[in-house]
């Protein structure tokens, strides 16, 4: 009887244990591909969001052995392991134990490689909050370049995370171009053969560098990865702003002619480029639900469309429009009237409310003028062209819009002045300036600085814009100041009329002071 | 590396007062627990008959701890070592070697400072493998012993308890010392041969530089070939001179050979890596911008308050006082060297270091100003050298003797100053030394493998003591505890006497499980003042604890080895009085446990 | 009569207590008993009896909750009493990871025996108990004979004034049983004073000189086992090669004298009887002591 009994109860648990083991297999089951014309299967649960997640590395074509024996001695505990190591890491940091802090990455890396906020933000701790620690610029370069380098492990295991790309190229472009030893950081860069590898001299420029990663995040995510926390919007701009920035550079270390003009044509072409790059707005299609798309390069197309269409609307009767603005202007009160009529500058707050109302009220959209067209036979045709008025005026504003946010028309203006003659050879001589007053020959700086100005101002006169433009002047406000020591030296008075006081004004004025009263002190305060 | 100055302080001077609160400290523990022992027995067997129980046990302990027979403490130990060897010490020993083997896959010879992973590594791994070890046998031996009533057949013969404790523990350490021993030598030729390494260098590497006129013989500089991700700058000179720059701490010789016309070059082994440098430390106080005595430097806004910063351009400085420098040991001057941190309030000029000086002054002439000797160019995570002559001129114009000037009774204090206004120098007491003469590495490493023996000495002593009274699993795990608390002894007493965030473990544990952050009050209710009133009495017997418990992590030399510090024989001497003084009250605790046990139960 | 006396206890007693100090079992009952030199000893009794316990007490393997036990007239807690001590416990209870060699030679060294001495004496106790085949051999791979000779030997090492055997015929073969008892006779011949305990009652009639029988932690009997056995009314006569005309007269001769014939034919192990009465008494009258010295 017992043992009938205890009979029952193993066959009880082996149903059991098979039960049990039934999910197990249909959660881990391992994927197998195709063989010689078998179907591969695509795996149990977990394998398939391995590859939906490209977290399986036997699909990189190589497995890490380091990373899998300690994800297998964690037992199950990578999480708990990689807090610790995160823990360890910071106290490392905190006490300025390096040589730890770097072993401790790594291992971090190895337990959780698939973890992007690690490499993301390790990488940016490294080059930027460790670099900072180091008092030599060399040894900072090291670190940004530690930096650089973890996030290029970080791809290795991580293939379809463009995110990592966009860091390296910013990393690459802005942390090395833009720091406080930009020049010394551009230098080492260039003569870095063990970053650079088999790079020619020619391309060794942090910003080319930067923006062939930026490129490779925008070809990635045209493959279809998804990158992190970034918007096409901006992310799409940083190549072509890196070239922007090379070009700028050059000029700055003293390259111009035919290279600085070919750049910033390249610039330009690049600007363009971007102005053709489709991109998905947060805007909603009202009949698609969808979001609606647009290119940066087509404001003025659908301005003009929109401009061609409502003509056609006008002259199907020609004076309507004027007429329903004065219904509309005569229906407003007397205030409201009162207050569109007042110019704008001496409106009082009460009647800004009032004509910002009253501007809405009187306008007349294209539908109003279409339906409101005398022949009714020509109703409907008109009702269609108002309707493409209206959509290519809607997505013109849009356009503008999103202009606005990345500088769009500046930096397609910018890249246009920029190869004109008048302002390569303006920088070119300025910049004999600066090497005449490096090298003590004041007669020929101030030669050279008087030339130079004479040519900016040809430039600025066509220009205006760019009196104000401190991106574009940086060097230029620089040089004045240069300018006037060099005056001070061979003591000689700032001449009255100074050629380009109002760059110099504006510099003033966006550093805060006023002009008139403390121009006199503007060589002292670049000291 | 980071050294507490309580550490550094010279082993005579410590001993005396250590010796005296030791003394005091067991003295009053034998006091308590006759008592306890003269009551417990007074409740069973009336006051005076507890009295002759009390000073029976007494004369015992005296006949049983003096009339130790080294021979049987010995056959002990063999068996002892026996045992280990059945048990398996070799599978420790192989794991050992696995370690090793992949340990290449995360040791990255291009670190900043690769012989200090390594060496952090293999001392790291040696303590945590050994030290396990020694807690697995010395937990479980005895307890095996009295289960398996293998303990029936000794006790009956002559063999007293005190003879049975020690031969366990010196069993133990024999075992642990063997396989120390062995571990130790493998890890050397495994660190060695890991930061072995040469570069190549070939007439193409080298240019001439800059500014050199064409067709003259011109220095020539260039770099070497990659290798353990790092390059060094070579610069040769006409004459046939070169240097080599440091790199990750080390350099190469460079050998120029000529075959006729054709010129090649050879570097040498890399040197400089392992050493085991010896310091002088003095004592450090702070003077503050007008020049006055101060505690402390200003914190520059830094979380871990080890360094004190001084300000740049005023009276402010980090005043070190050497004792006992004698022209003997130090015929040439006083070779300086530092680790100055370096904290910028603007940027000034990026390529150069913030400067900074260095002067001496006689410490028995408090009027006299101290005289600059050098200025010097800050450097910052890696040793700056300073050499500071016997014959320099003063800025007066005087000659000045080193030692006949400013070396007072063989005191002397050197004074940092950061002449850059505006700009701060940070230090702490261990980041100014001189340094005599190094010491041999090999011997340095052996010194470190010696704290993990010491730190085994506490295991063993500890894990025999539990086992002598717990069944095998809980004297494991008792041991376990041990250990661990004196790992975390810092953090042990931190947590008692308050110094963490987050309240005790009870208020934490209602914290953790209610995701409070950790510095917001806690809403007051029941349920809090359970939870201080519980951490009130956790905190008294973490503070117990971390009394009792002796502070493992400082035994560990791993920083001193790695780091490139020779460890000097004070430290040696104190920390293994200290072991000692540990080690034998435990001792004498484990004998009376053993002692008043029935065996035959 | 002092110097003869080499094992004693005064009313020792022993109740094993739990973990909380509650009292589980009274082992032992305020149990006197006297070993003089030069006899061998036997602790009789069931499973349970107390025996065990006795020599645990005996030799300071546990201590005593009130009375004393004295061996060579010291407290059985003291050490150096172990110096003249042999003890054979009931399973030898060794290092399995040692070989018989290795084993003696330990235990010798916890005598602090000289070298060559401890060499010549592990030699000849090997080559005593047999073993000298086996001595490389660790003791695991052992059989439980051999272990047991083993255990013996190492009981010996020191040449004990005083041998303490805990169930020496334990799983032991009729002739290794046969061996030990020659042994223990051979032991007592050479001066030594044995105490034995076993609960085979053909042992201890073979070989004890006095025994004591303990049921329950009591003490019911004591004596020589001689006297314990002679039951004063009771004749027994054993003769060969008698016929059975003379068989008739001798039971003539009995009954003229008003004897009465109980049997005729061979006598059963007395020992046992009396063991088996003894124990039947007790439980029907628990607590009383049997008979008196």
């Amino acid at each position: 009887m017992g043992s009938r009994r205890s009979f029952v109860r193993k066959i009880v648990y082996l149903v059991l244990i098979a039960a049990l083991l039934m999910p197990l297999y249909w959660l881990s089951k391992p994927a197998t591909s195709a063989v010689k014309g078998e179907q591969g299967s695509p795996g149990g649960v977990l394998a398939q969001l391995r590859s939906k997640d490209h977290l399986s590395q036997t699909q990189l074509g190589q497995i890490d052995p380091g990373s899998v024996t300690i994800k297998l001695a964690t037992l199950g505990l990578r999480g708990v392991a990689a807090n610790i190591l995160w823990e360890k890491a910071n106290d490392f940091k905190m006490k300025k134990d390096w040589a730890n802090f770097g072993a401790t990455l790594n291992q971090i890396t190895k337990v959780q490689p698939n973890f992007i906020n690690v490499w993301s933000n390790q990488a940016w701790n490294l080059s930027y909050n460790i670099s900072v620690e180091f008092d030599d610029f060399r040894q900072r370069y090291r670190w940004v370049i530690k930096g650089i380098e973890f996030l290029m492990d970080g791809m290795r295991y991580n293939q379809h995370q463009p995110r990592l790309q966009w860091d390296t190229g910013w990393f690459i472009s802005h942390k090395i171009g833009k720091a406080d030893e930009a020049k010394q950081f551009r230098k080492l860069f260039r003569e870095d053969d063990d970053f650079n590898g088999s790079r020619p001299l020619a391309e060794r420029d942090n910003w080319l560098v930067g923006k062939k990663w930026f490129e490779e995040t925008v070809a990635m995510v045209e493959r279809g990865d998804h990158i992190l926390g970034k918007g096409p919007l901006l992310f799409r701009s940083d190549g072509p702003m890196c070239q922007m920035s090379y070009a700028d550079n050059l000029e700055k270390d003293g390259t111009f002619g035919e290279v600085a003009k070919n750049a910033w044509a390249g610039a330009g072409r690049e600007w363009q480029r971007y102005g053709t790059a489709e991109i998905p707005t947060s805007w909603k299609n009202e009949d698609t639900q969808t979001p609606v798309v647009i290119r940066l390069g087509e404001q003025e197309m659908h301005e003009e469309a929109a401009r061609k269409l409502i003509k056609q609307i006008d002259a199907m009767e020609p004076g309507l429009r004027e007429k329903l603005k004065a219904e509309k202007r005569a229906a407003l009160s007397k205030a409201q009237r009162e207050a569109l009529d007042t110019p704008p500058e001496k409106r009082t707050g009460r009647q800004q409310e009032l004509a910002f109302q009253a501007e809405a009220e009187v306008d007349v959209t294209h539908r109003e003028v279409a339906r409101r067209l005398s022949d009714k036979t020509r109703k409907a045709e008109a009702l269609k062209l108002a309707k493409e008025a209206a959509d290519h005026e809607q997505l013109a504003s849009y356009i503008s819009r999103y202009r606005d946010i990345v500088n769009y028309a500046y930096w397609r203006q910018r890249a246009q002045i920029e190869q004109s003659d008048g302002l390569l050879a303006a920088r070119q001589i300025i910049h004999r300036g600066d090497q005449a007053y490096a090298e003590g020959d004041l007669i020929n700086a101030r030669k050279n600085y008087q030339r130079g100005f004479e040519g900016w101002r040809k430039v600025l006169d066509r220009y205006p814009s760019l009196v104000a433009d401190e991106s574009a002047n940086e060097s230029l406000t620089d040089s004045i100041k240069q300018y006037r020591r060099v005056l001070g030296q061979l003591d000689e008075p700032m001449p009255d009329k100074f050629i380009l006081q109002d760059v110099v004004d504006a510099h003033l004025k966006s550093q805060g002071e006023e002009p008139k009263k403390k121009q006199e002190e503007l060589p002292d305060a670049a000291k | 590396m980071v050294i507490d100055p309580k550490d550094v302080v010279p082993f005579l001077t410590w001993l005396l007062p250590a010796l005296g609160s030791w003394l005091l400290v067991v003295m009053g523990v034998c006091v308590v627990v006759t008592a306890f022992g003269w009551l417990v027995a007074a409740m069973r067997h009336g006051p005076i008959r507890a009295f002759s129980i009390t000073s029976h046990v007494f004369r015992n302990a005296w006949g049983d701890l003096v009339r130790m027979s080294p021979q049987r403490i010995w056959a002990l130990a063999r068996l002892a070592i026996h045992e280990s060897i059945r048990r398996r010490v070799v599978v420790v020993f192989g794991v050992f070697i696995v370690v090793l083997l992949f340990a290449g896959w995360f040791l990255d010879p291009g670190s900043v400072d690769p012989a200090r992973l390594y060496l952090d590594f293999v001392l790291t791994a040696t303590s945590y493998l050994v030290l396990l070890l020694a807690l697995f046998l010395s937990s479980l031996s005895l307890p095996t012993d009295l289960k398996n009533r293998t303990m029936y057949t000794v006790v009956t013969k002559p063999v007293r308890a005190s003879e049975i404790v020690l031969g366990r523990i010196v069993g133990f350490m024999a075992v642990g010392t063997m396989l120390l021993v062995v571990m130790g030598a493998i890890s050397y030729v495994f660190v060695e041969r890991g930061l072995a390494h040469t570069h190549q260098l070939s007439a193409d590497d080298l240019q001439p530089v800059e500014g050199s006129t064409p067709g003259q013989p011109a220095t020539l500089q260039g770099k070497t070939s990659l290798v353990h991700q790092h390059r060094h700058k070579v610069i040769v000179t006409p004459s046939g001179q070169t240097s080599v720059e440091t790199e990750q701490g080390h350099i190469h010789a460079l050998t120029i050979l000529k075959d006729g016309d054709k010129v090649s070059y050879k570097l040498g082994p890399a040197e400089g890596m392992l050493v085991a440098r010896v310091p002088v430390y003095g004592k450090l106080t702070f003077r503050d911008r007008k020049g006055q005595l101060a505690a402390k430097g200003v914190n520059v806004g830094d979380e871990w308050t080890y360094r004190s910063f001084i300000e740049g351009g005023t009276l402010a400085a980090c005043v070190w006082t050497f004792e006992g420098i004698t022209p003997k040991q130090f015929p040439n001057g006083l070779p300086v060297e530092m680790n100055i941190e370096v904290f910028r309030t603007y940027k000034g000029e990026i390529t150069k270091g913030v400067p900074g000086s260095l002067s001496v002054r006689n410490p028995s002439k408090p009027d006299n100003k101290p005289v600059e000797v050098r200025i010097f160019e800050s450097k910052e995570f890696v040793p700056n050298s300073q050499h500071i002559p016997t014959q320099f001129q003063m800025p007066n114009g005087k000659r000045a003797d080193l030692f006949r000037d400013f070396v007072d009774n063989g005191r002397i204090e050197l004074w940092l100053q950061c002449v850059a206004p505006q700009q701060y120098f940070g230090a702490a007491q261990a980041d100014l030394y001189l340094r005599a003469q190094n010491a041999s590495f090999a011997w340095n490493f052996a010194k470190g493998y010696f704290g993990i023996w010491l730190q085994m000495l506490l295991i063993v002593v500890l894990g025999v003591l539990f086992s002598t009274f717990l069944s095998g699993p809980v004297a494991m795990l008792a041991t376990l505890g041990a250990l661990l608390g004196g790992f975390f002894n810092d953090f042990m007493y931190r947590l008692a006497t308050g110094q963490t965030y987050g309240g005790g473990p009870f208020e934490s544990l209602i914290r953790l499980w209610t995701q409070q952050n950790q510095t917001s009050p806690m809403e007051p209710g029941l349920q809090t003042t359970t939870a201080k009133a519980l951490d009130q009495v956790a905190e008294y017997f973490l503070l117990g604890m971390s009394t009792i418990l002796p502070d493992f992590s400082h035994f560990s030399f791993a920083d001193y080895v790695a780091c490139g510090f020779n460890i000097s024989s004070d430290t040696l001497l104190t920390f293994t009085c200290r072991a000692l003084a540990f080690a034998l009250p435990v001792f004498l605790a484990a004998y009376f446990c053993l002692k008043n046990r029935e065996i035959g139960k | 009569m002092q110097s003869e006396t080499i094992v004693e206890t005064r009313s020792l007693s022993k109740v094993y207590r739990d973990f909380w100090g509650r009292q589980k079992v009274r082992a032992l009952k305020a149990l006197d008993l006297e070993v003089r030199r030069g006899e061998i000893f036997g602790l009789l009794g069931p499973n349970g009896s107390g025996k065990t316990t006795t020599i645990k007490l005996i030799l300071g393997l546990l201590f005593p909750t009130s009375g004393q036990a004295l061996v060579f007239g010291r407290d059985a807690t003291d050490v150096t009493k172990n110096q003249r001590i042999g003890y054979l416990p009931e399973e030898s209870y060794l290092y399995r990871f040692l070989n018989a060699e290795e084993t003696l030679d330990f235990y010798g060294r916890l005598f602090d025996i000289p070298r060559a001495v401890r060499r010549q004496r592990v030699a000849d106790l090997i080559e005593m108990v047999g073993l000298d085949w086996a001595k490389r051999r660790q003791l695991k791979e052992y059989s439980k004979g051999m272990t047991r000779r083993i255990g013996l030997a190492q009981a010996l090492i020191n040449d004990p004034d005083l041998v303490v055997l805990d169930e020496p015929t334990t799983g032991l073969d009729p002739i290794g049983t046969r061996e030990m008892k020659d042994l223990i006779l051979k032991l007592r011949d050479e001066g030594k004073t044995v105490l034995m305990c076993s609960h085979l009652l053909a042992d201890v009639q073979d070989v004890c000189d006095r025994i004591a029988i303990l049921y329950q932690g009591e003490l019911k009997e004591m004596g020589r086992v001689d006297s314990l056995l002679q039951i004063r009314d009771v004749t027994e006569i054993r003769v060969a090669g008698l016929n059975a005309m003379a068989q008739q007269e001798v039971r003539e001769v009995i009954e003229r004298n008003n004897g009465h014939v109980l049997q005729m034919g061979n006598p059963t192990t007395t020992l046992e009887d009396l063991f088996l009465k003894i124990i039947h008494e007790s439980q029907e009258h628990p607590g009383r002591r049997v008979r008196g010295k």
